[in-house]
């Protein structure tokens, strides 16, 4: 089953939106930066399963055209599977989202790459952290030796600017007016270790030459312990980009081994994400441990159970789609390519399910708005539904009168585990009692009253939300009014996904 | 995985009440401390007018008639003395004695999302930390648990978020005023007595989960769940619909979305809302850029002043800050395109109610409108006046992740000339 997932193309579209997450973040406003692009070169890497020292030297000293230019929002609505022309290098995006403020790439570098917070050295020698100013502005004069050669004139409103980045032997000179980056200007490049980063094939190449050193292990361990977080809800290190020494690592000798191991494989991210996966530790159960058995295993016992971790946006609209086989809905409608419709819900309940920094506090809620889509929505309600196609249609048509044999089918799918003979019972009841609950007349759910303004609405330029993609697709896909027992199998579907088993990683 | 649900390990009852107690103390110190400040509080709420895309000040609230940076428009007195706007605010105008406008706002950035990000949280960005905005703020530290409505809600855009306060401290998004929040009611073919079986089952799992994990963020997501059904039926859901409203008031506050989500603040705060934002976008005019802020302030000027009206007429305005600003200025230099760039050297924002003084023009630019005169209000200072007036203390702080205390503004302080 591993083997499956880490072949499976899954695997590229994961790291993609992760990394594009991590390194692009939620704004990509400047004119000249295309999303798609750059989702296309971690696509591209991901897929071939380039080494990570690989993907981040391909990162830190791309030089080349940024895209293809045309809509801003055709290029965000790229996953990273549509290839731009061969001249483009997504690459350079990044560099072009700090085109001015280097400094925040410098601190970027070092947080996501190297695990280091040097960014708080900009501004002050930390009394008890070893990060001067000093170390800060050689590590960021790294960072400021590009020029962006524009390739359009003007700026047509959204349209993707076009430019060339290309290397520099000196600062580049748009960075001369603005006072704060005079420091770093006047640095000369040196790496965090004191390496001094001038070479004849530039700064950027030593800079990527000095972060993938296999003697680097900041870099190694870096990434270990985010993978090790991100499979086992906490890292080593925590939170994972704050490797200090008053942040010490719970097990460092396993972080250690975990890191080594990785530099060994040639920084092979799939063999690292086999070695974490097949472990013990992931194997264990969410369940927490007995009093006698947490005394036997004190040295894990930050793992002592798989720390439960709310699922990031695409986490869960994946979850869901695979869940109620939404997919095989939306083909059966012959309306809309797949990607489409995924890239439509996804802008639309993205944000939504947008989680934070914190997600793994014990305390941590989620907001309304989430409760609310998952409650009412059209992506529940529609995977729920029985539609020709759904996963729901094919359990109701599973032969056999047993409807614990129909309950069992469904929890595999949805929860990926078999009932207890106590759920079958309560489910079994449920289903009895609602086909004998007296019939609800066909009801539409009141939508709230319409407002007063007559007319057809102006269109609504800033509305934060695309439209819903999957409204009235029930109608389309020939939704007919379900009976009785068709209501209450919906009615557990709908549980299920709502249910915190499904929604939070455990 | 595990095909049983309690996998290899035995299970382990862990005292629910326990993991519950803590979320309630939680939940009631904060109950205190808002009791505490409430005795310096002046506004109960506040309503921000976000003006995205950096709103021109020479063409706005600013202006420098017969200047080679004034450009076309004319500037009109307004009833306050040595209070001028431009001839496309004239309902404002007449409205002078509630404003003060400062106009020595100055700040270094130029870039819409880190300026966006500076005057909404207080902190230039910093990849280390997640600030809140001031709504973050206000919602984390003065919501009422028991309350039926969303403390901070964000209307026409998604606003910024509560940072590391926590995502449930984050605005509520309604994408379009006049209409219903996504998905408060019930789907189709969803009645209260199916809606009721469902979540009764939807209990008796989350129930058996809890129990087998032990761990408070299932409690935590029942407790939010809780609080959407009861969004769900609130009564004060009627906030949202405007048909309530007489023809006149909806026709005051103008036909137009930015109009409607003003309407809404105002209801929203009658019924104990926190914080508002409206967003009136469309505001970076690089090109044709007077026909442009001619018909934004169409927009802006009759809800604005309706607002402000409104809130008085129903003895709201004094309890009720209301703030209307954008991210930055625009030159004094009208380039090629007969529109203005990016310019944060200097730029005004507007305040009015909840305890400013009104009738006052705060600081000034030079007579093209180009640099600040004499020392500027800063973005910090301007949220650490608004914060005050919503009884945060400007210097207290909350713990970052990491353990960094972060206070509500970066160093600003209240500047007292604005406040009554």
């Amino acid at each position: 089953m591993v083997g499956e997932l880490l072949a499976s193309p899954a695997w590229a579209d994961h790291w993609t939106a992760y990394w594009d997450e991590q390194w692009m973040g939620r704004d990509t406003r400047a004119p000249d930066v295309d999303r798609g692009a750059f989702r296309a070169f971690l696509h591209s890497a991901f897929s071939r399963n380039a080494p990570w020292s690989e993907v981040v030297t391909l990162l830190l000293t791309a030089t080349g055209r940024n895209s293809d230019g045309g809509s801003r929002r055709e290029a965000e609505q790229n996953d990273g599977r549509q290839m731009p022309s061969g001249d483009v290098n997504g690459a350079v995006n990044w560099t072009l989202k700090y085109q001015v403020d280097p400094q925040d790439m410098a601190g970027a570098a070092a947080r996501t790459l190297l695990g280091v917070q040097l960014q708080c050295a900009q501004c002050h020698d930390h009394k008890t952290e070893k990060w001067t100013r000093k170390d800060f502005q050689g590590f960021a004069a790294a960072f400021v030796r590009t020029r962006l050669i524009p390739l359009d004139q003007g700026n047509p409103m959204g349209a993707i600017k076009r430019v060339e980045l290309r290397d520099l032997d000196r600062a580049a000179p748009r960075f001369a007016k603005m006072a704060d980056l005079e420091p770093i200007l006047k640095a000369s490049p040196i790496a965090l270790d004191g390496v001094d980063l001038s070479a004849a094939d530039g700064v950027r190449a030593a800079l990527a030459r000095w972060i993938t050193n296999p003697q680097n292990q900041w870099f190694s361990r870096a990434f270990a312990n985010r993978m090790w977080a991100h499979f086992l809800g906490r890292g080593f290190v925590d939170p994972v980009d704050d490797f200090r020494s008053s942040n010490p690592a719970t097990a460092p000798a396993l972080l250690e081994a975990l890191a080594t191991d990785f530099v060994r494989s040639g920084y092979d991210m799939k063999h690292l994400v086999r070695i974490i996966v097949g472990s013990e530790v992931y194997a264990l159960s969410a369940a927490p441990l007995t009093e006698e058995a947490r005394d036997r295993d004190r040295e894990v016992k930050l793992w002592e159970r798989f720390r439960v971790t709310p699922l990031g946006p695409e986490q869960l609209l994946n979850a869901v789609v695979a869940a109620t086989k939404l997919d095989a809905i939306v083909r059966s409608t012959g309306r809309l390519d797949l990607d489409q419709v995924r890239f439509r819900v996804k802008q639309r309940y993205g944000f939504l399910f947008d989680i934070d920094e914190d997600s793994a506090a014990d305390d941590y809620e989620g907001t309304i708005a989430q409760a609310l889509a998952l409650l009412n929505g059209n992506v529940v309600t529609t995977g729920a539904s029985v539609l020709p196609g759904s996963a729901l249609a094919d359990v109701l048509a599973l032969p056999g009168d047993g409807e614990a044999a129909r309950i069992g089918a469904l929890y595999l799918r949805v929860l990926s585990r078999q009932p207890t003979a106590e759920e079958i019972a309560r489910w079994t009841k449920f289903l009895a009692e609602a086909q004998t609950a007296p019939e609800s007349p066909p009801v539409r759910s009141k939508p709230a009253r319409p407002t007063a303004d007559a007319g057809p609405p102006p269109p609504n330029r800033s509305a934060p939300q695309a439209p819903d993609p999957l409204r009235g697709l029930g109608d389309r896909a020939g939704y007919m009014q379900a009976s009785a027992r068709v209501r209450a199998w919906e009615d557990l579907l709908w549980t299920l996904l709502n249910s915190s088993e499904f929604v939070l990683n455990h | 995985m595990n095909q049983s649900l309690f996998g290899r390990r035995q299970l382990l009852r862990v005292g629910r009440s326990a993991v519950f107690g803590a979320l309630v103390a939680r939940w009631s110190s904060r109950g205190v401390v808002a009791a505490a400040e409430a005795r310096a509080v002046k506004a109960n709420a506040c309503i921000l007018l976000w003006l995205n895309g950096g709103p021109s000040h020479i063409d706005t609230f600013d202006p420098k008639p017969k200047r080679p940076s004034g450009g076309p428009f004319k500037a009109i007195k307004a009833r306050a003395q040595g209070m001028t706007l431009s001839e496309h605010l004239p309902h404002l105008a007449e409205r002078g004695e509630r404003l003060a406008i400062v106009r020595n706002m100055s700040s270094k950035e130029g870039n819409h999302a880190r300026a966006q990000y500076y005057v909404h949280t207080g902190y230039a960005p910093n990849p280390t930390v997640v600030h809140p905005s001031l709504g973050g703020w206000t919602c984390a530290r003065l919501s009422d648990e028991r309350a039926e409505l969303p403390a901070f809600v964000s209307i026409g855009g998604p606003s910024f978020g509560a940072g590391f306060l926590g995502v449930q401290n984050g605005p509520f998004v309604l994408a379009k005023a006049g209409t219903p929040p996504a998905d408060v009611a019930m789907p189709r073919g969803v009645d209260r007595a199916r809606f009721e079986r469902r979540q009764a089952a939807l209990d008796a799992m989350e129930e058996q989960f809890a129990q087998l994990t032990g761990d408070a963020k299932v409690e935590g997501r029942r407790h939010v769940y809780s609080k959407a059904v009861r969004l769900m039926q609130a009564p004060k859901l009627d906030a949202f619909d405007l048909a309530g409203e007489t023809e006149t008031t909806r026709r005051a506050y103008g036909d137009t979305d930015f109009g409607r989500g003003c309407l809404v603040a105002r209801r929203l705060v009658e019924r104990g809302v926190k914080f508002v934002e409206v967003v009136l976008d469309g505001w970076d005019t690089h090109q044709n850029g007077f026909d442009r802020n001619k018909a934004l302030m169409a927009t802006l000027d009759p809800a604005f002043a309706a607002l402000l009206d409104d809130l008085n007429a129903r003895g709201l305005l004094k309890a009720t800050l209301v703030g209307c600003m954008g991210e930055f200025g625009r030159t004094p230099r009208i380039n090629a395109a007969d529109g203005r760039d990016h310019w944060p050297q200097a730029w005004s924002a507007v305040l009015a109610g909840g305890g400013v003084r009104g009738g006052i023009v705060h600081g000034a630019t030079d007579e093209d409108g180009a640099n600040v005169v004499g020392p500027p209000t800063t973005v910090p200072d301007l949220l650490a006046t608004m914060a005050n007036q919503l009884g945060l203390d400007p210097e207290h702080t909350e713990a970052t992740p990491a353990g960094r205390p972060i206070s509500v503004t970066d160093d600003g302080t209240p500047i007292r000339a604005l406040l009554l």
